[in-house]
C-alpha cells in the first residue's frame, strides 16, 4: 500500500490550488503532511504568536478575526487558514478560532514555500494582495475566450425543413418554389435520396448563361452528389469544409436523412456577435409586433455573449445597445405615424441603460426634454401620444413600465428644458431623501434620439453645480454607502459582518450598486460627464479623488461581480428560469467564492475609507 | 499475566534474558510512562487485517500503521505491508479484506514484518480500535518467532468510549462502538477505504478527537487516563 493510494491523496488532489500540482509534488506534500484536531472554541492561531504551518480544513469550521476582534471570514471543508502568517515569515496578524470541532491537514511552511516560489498559480491563490489575486482571476476567465463555432454542433445551426423536390421537377417549377418560399437553396432527390443541390446562383451561371429551356429537368443544372455534413459535426468543421471546397451550402445529415441545410451566412452570423445582427434587424423592423419578436432574442443574445466569455463591460454595452436600438426604432415608427415633431426634443434614457450597464431586460426609465419653444396647448397632445406609443412599445418588448412612473408618459418628466433646469437646481440645492432617490436615475441620463444638445446643455450646468455643492455631495455619498457587500460565503450561506447567514445574495443591490453609486459620487464630485461606471472611476482617478490602485481595484471588483451575475443569468436562461440577481452560494465554486470575497473586501475597504474622509 | 500487569519490569527482565537480537532495539526503549502527558507520548496507530478472529489458528494478512507525535499524525511515518500466509485464504474472508491468495503470495514473511514493526513500536504506545485483535495476533506472532510475548503499552479507542459510557451508566447501542460510527459521532469525515493503513489512520484521527474532546486541559492530560 503506497501513500499514493490513500484516500487523503485523492482528497488533496481535488483541493484548489493543490489540484494543479504535479503528482510528484503532491506526493512530497503528503509525505510531509500532518493531521491535527482542534476542539470547538479553541484558538488555533493567536495574534502576536508565530506560525509556520498551512492548515487545510478537512472537516469542521474556522473563523478568522482581526486585532479588533472583527470577523474577517469563516471557512470550512477545503478552505485554507494560516497561510498569511506563513507568507509573513511566521508573524500572526489575524486570529484563527475553531467554530466547530475541526480536523485539519497541516503542511509545513518548509515544504510549501519552495512550491509557492515556483508556481504562479499558488502565488495567485495565496497572494496577500487581494487585488492582484482578483486581476489574475479575471485574466483567467478571459483566457477561456473561444470561438463559439468550436462548441456548437451543426444540428443547432440549421433552422426549419429544407426545400426538397424530385429529380423530375423542371427548372421553372423549382424557380417558382424558391421564389415563393424565399429559399436560396433547393435539394434534389430520387426516391427520397439526396442526389443533388441547386442554389439561386445556378440560375445565373447555368440557366441564363447556357440559355437553357425552363422546362429542362432540374437535374441539368444541379450539382450532383453534393457534400454533406453529419449533424453532430462542429460548426467549425462546417466552416472548414465550405472553405476547402469553395461552397456556401451544406446539407446536414442525421441517420441517413437530410435534416436541413446550413449556409455560410448561418455560420458567419453565429460567429460575429449576434447582438450586432440583432440590432441591424431591429432597425429594419416595420412595426411594434416585429420589434417584440426580435426583442425575444435578447436572452439568447445575452447567453451567447456570456458563453463567449466577453467582459461584463462589453456585455453591458451590447445589451444596452439593443434596448437603445428598440427605443430609437419605436421613435422612428412613432414619428412616421404622428408626423414630425412640432418642436425639437430629446428622448432621454436613465439608469443602467444610460450607463451602458444593462444585463437582461429591465424596467424602462425614460424622460422627454423639450425645447423651450414648447407650448402645452399647441404641442401637448403630440408629445403625449409619442411618449405613450414608445412606452407601450417598450413594455411590449419586455421593458416593463417603471413602477416609480419615471417615464416620459408622466407629465412631470415630459417638460421643457427650463423646467428641467429648475428640477435639477432643487435636487442639488435641497437634497432630500426623495431627491436622492432620483439622483440614481436622473444623474445617469443619455439622449438616444432627437436633439442631444437639449440634455447636454443642462448637463454642463448641472455638473458645475454638483462639483461645488459639498452638502449635496455629502448626501450623495451617504446614499452611496447605504448598501455594503457581505464578508463572503460560508458553506451554503452568505456571511454578513454580524455573523448572520443568508441563503442568497442580491448581486445587484449588494454587489453592483455599491460600486456604481460610488462611481456616480466621484463623477459628480469631479464634475465629469462620464456615465459608465468604469469611465467614471477612471475620471475620478484622473481628478485625484481616488488613487490609481483604488480605481483599478474597484474596476476589477465590478468586473468580477458583474461576470458572476451574468453567469448566473445565463444559467437561468439555459434552464428557462425567470431572470433575477439572486445568486446562492451553492452555485459558486470554492475558487469563485474566494475571488468574490476579495472583490467584496475591495468595495468594503473603499467604502470605509470614503466614510471616514467625508 | 505478569507481562501485561507490569510490562516495564517484564521488559527489563527480557532485556537481560532474551536471546533474540531482533528484539533488543525494542526492549532497550523504555515503555511510555502512564504519568507522561498525551502530547509528549508517541503513539503507533496499528491495524491488522487477518484471515479470521482466532489468533491461534488465523493469520495476519496485512499491517498498516501511522505515528502520532506532539499531538499530530505524521503521514510521513505511515507504513503498510502485505504478509504471505502459510495456509490458503478462506473465500469468506477475502470478501472482507479484499486480499486474495495471488496478492498475498507477494507478501513478506511474518518475521520480516515483525522486525520492521518492532523498530516502529520502540518507545511508542500501541493505538488500535478494539485492540484485543492486534494484541492477540501480535502476541501469537511473537511467540511463534521469539518464543515469548512482548511487553506492550496499549491504548484502545473502543475501550475509551466503552469506559466513558460505563461511567455514565449508559450502554452502547449495537454497532455504536464501531470505528466508522464513532468517527461520525466525533464529527470526523467519512471515508470509504477498508484496509489496514486507512483504518490505522482513521483510528489515529479518532484518538485525537477523543483526547481533544475529553481532556479539559490537554496540555496536562496524562496517558494513564486512556490506558
Amino acid at each position: 500500500m503506497e501513500i499514493e493510494q490513500l484516500e487523503i491523496r485523492d482528497y488533496l488532489s481535488q483541493c484548489a490550488p493543490l489540484d494543479k500540482l504535479d503528482p510528484a509534488e503532491l506526493d512530497k506534500v503528503i509525505h510531509a503532511l500532518e493531521i491535527t484536531y482542534v476542539r470547538r472554541n479553541r484558538e488555533l492561531l493567536t495574534i502576536g504568536g508565530t506560525n509556520h504551518t498551512l492548515f487545510l480544513i478537512r472537516s469542521g469550521a474556522m473563523a478568522v478575526f482581526d486585532e479588533h476582534d472583527e470577523l474577517q471570514g469563516q471557512y470550512t471543508d477545503g478552505d485554507w487558514v494560516g497561510y498569511r502568517s506563513v507568507l509573513k515569515g511566521g508573524e500572526i496578524t489575524l486570529s484563527v478560532k475553531a467554530m466547530e470541532d475541526s480536523l485539519l491537514y497541516c503542511i509545513p511552511g518548509s515544504i510549501f514555500l519552495p512550491l509557492y516560489e515556483k508556481h504562479e498559480y499558488l502565488q495567485h491563490y495565496f497572494s496577500r494582495q487581494k487585488p492582484a489575486r482578483l486581476r489574475s482571476a479575471i485574466e483567467e476567465i478571459r483566457d477561456l475566450q473561444h470561438n463559439p463555432l468550436v462548441s456548437t454542433h451543426v444540428r443547432e445551426l440549421v433552422h426549419g425543413q429544407p426545400l426538397m423536390v424530385d429529380e423530375s421537377t423542371s427548372i421553372r417549377q423549382v424557380a417558382e418554389k424558391m421564389t415563393r418560399t424565399g429559399y436560396t437553396v433547393c435539394l434534389i432527390t430520387r426516391d427520397n435520396k439526396l442526389t443533388g443541390i441547386v442554389t439561386d446562383r445556378a440560375y445565373c451561371t447555368k440557366v441564363v448563361a447556357r440559355e437553357l429551356s425552363l422546362d429542362t429537368p432540374v437535374t441539368e443544372i444541379m450539382t450532383q452528389n453534393p457534400r454533406t455534413i453529419p449533424a453532430n459535426s462542429l460548426g467549425s468543421d462546417a466552416l472548414l469544409m465550405m472553405a476547402r471546397n469553395n461552397i456556401r451550402h451544406l446539407p446536414v445529415v442525421e441517420q441517413g436523412d437530410v435534416v436541413g441545410v446550413i449556409t455560410a451566412t448561418d455560420l458567419i452570423r453565429r460567429q460575429s456577435h449576434n447582438a450586432i445582427y440583432l440590432i441591424n434587424e431591429i432597425y429594419r423592423a416595420k412595426d411594434v409586433d416585429e420589434l417584440e419578436t426580435l426583442s425575444q432574442q435578447l436572452p439568447n443574445t445575452l447567453l451567447s455573449l456570456v458563453q463567449n466569455s466577453l467582459t461584463a463591460y462589453d456585455i453591458g454595452h451590447a445589451i444596452s445597445s439593443i434596448g437603445e436600438a428598440i427605443t430609437q426604432r419605436l421613435l422612428q415608427i412613432a414619428e412616421k405615424q404622428l408626423g414630425p415633431a412640432p418642436v425639437p426634443y430629446a428622448w432621454v434614457m436613465a439608469g443602467s441603460l444610460a450607463r451602458y450597464e444593462q444585463t437582461a431586460y429591465s424596467d424602462q426609465d425614460n424622460a422627454l426634454f423639450l425645447s423651450d419653444d414648447y407650448e402645452e396647448n399647441a404641442h401637448g397632445v403630440y408629445f403625449e401620444q409619442l411618449s405613450q406609443f414608445v412606452s407601450d412599445g417598450l413594455n411590449q418588448c419586455g421593458y416593463h413600465y417603471c413602477p416609480g412612473d419615471v417615464m416620459a408618459t408622466n407629465p412631470k418628466w415630459r417638460q421643457p428644458v427650463s423646467v428641467w433646469q429648475r428640477y435639477f437646481n432643487e435636487w442639488i440645492e435641497e437634497p432630500e431623501p426623495m431627491a436622492l432617490m432620483y439622483s440614481s436615475i436622473f444623474f445617469d441620463l443619455r439622449c438616444v434620439y432627437g436633439e442631444a444638445s437639449l440634455l447636454e446643455n443642462i448637463r454642463t450646468e448641472v455638473l458645475k453645480k454638483t462639483q461645488k455643492n459639498t452638502i449635496f455631495l455629502g448626501h450623495l455619498l451617504a446614499n452611496a454607502l447605504q448598501f455594503h457587500p457581505p464578508i463572503g460565503f460560508f458553506r451554503n450561506f452568505v456571511l454578513e459582518k454580524t455573523g448572520e447567514e443568508e441563503k442568497a445574495l442580491d448581486f445587484k443591490k449588494r454587489g453592483v450598486i455599491p460600486i456604481t453609486d460610488l462611481a456616480r459620487f466621484f463623477a459628480l464630485s469631479a464634475g465629469h460627464p462620464a456615465l459608465h461606471t468604469q469611465d467614471r472611476l477612471e475620471a475620478a482617478a484622473e481628478a485625484g479623488l481616488l488613487s490609481h490602485d483604488g480605481m483599478e481595484d474597484l474596476r476589477d471588483a465590478l468586473e468580477f461581480i458583474g461576470t458572476t451575475r451574468l453567469q448566473h443569468q445565463a444559467w437561468q436562461i439555459l434552464n428557462d428560469e425567470e431572470l433575477d440577481n439572486f445568486v446562492s452560494p451553492e452555485q459558486l465554486s470554492s475558487l469563485e467564492r474566494r475571488h468574490l470575497k476579495d472583490a467584496f473586501d475591495v468595495v468594503r475597504t473603499i467604502q470605509s475609507v470614503m466614510a471616514q474622509r467625508y | 499475566m505478569f507481562a501485561t500487569l507490569f510490562p516495564d519490569i517484564y521488559r527489563k527482565y527480557l532485556l537481560k534474558h532474551s536471546r533474540s537480537d531482533a528484539l533488543s532495539p525494542y526492549l532497550q526503549a523504555p515503555l511510555s510512562s502512564p504519568q507522561n502527558t498525551i502530547l509528549e507520548t508517541e503513539f503507533l496507530a496499528l491495524d491488522f487485517e487477518t484471515t479470521g478472529l482466532d489468533a491461534n489458528t488465523d493469520e495476519i494478512l496485512s499491517v498498516g500503521y501511522t505515528v502520532i507525535k506532539n499531538g499530530r499524525i505524521h503521514l510521513g511515518e505511515n507504513g503498510y505491508h502485505l504478509l504471505k500466509p502459510e495456509a490458503d485464504i478462506a473465500a469468506h474472508s477475502v470478501t472482507i479484506h479484499g486480499i486474495t491468495d495471488d496478492h498475498a503470495q507477494e507478501g513478506m514473511a511474518l518475521l520480516n514484518m515483525l522486525e520492521i514493526l518492532l523498530q516502529k513500536m520502540a518507545g511508542r504506545v500501541i493505538l488500535a480500535h478494539n485492540a484485543s485483535i492486534e494484541q492477540s495476533f501480535l502476541n501469537s506472532a511473537c511467540k511463534k518467532c521469539f518464543g515469548h510475548i512482548l511487553p506492550l503499552r496499549i491504548v484502545d479507542t473502543l475501550k475509551i468510549e466503552q469506559r466513558r459510557l460505563e461511567r455514565r451508566h449508559q450502554h452502547p447501542a449495537t454497532n455504536q462502538l464501531r470505528l466508522f460510527n464513532l468517527r461520525h459521532q466525533y464529527h470526523l469525515p467519512r471515508y470509504n477505504a477498508h484496509n489496514a493503513l486507512e483504518d490505522a489512520l482513521a483510528t489515529a484521527e479518532l484518538f485525537l478527537a477523543m483526547a481533544h474532546t475529553h481532556c479539559h486541559d490537554l496540555d496536562n492530560c496524562k496517558l494513564k487516563e486512556f490506558l
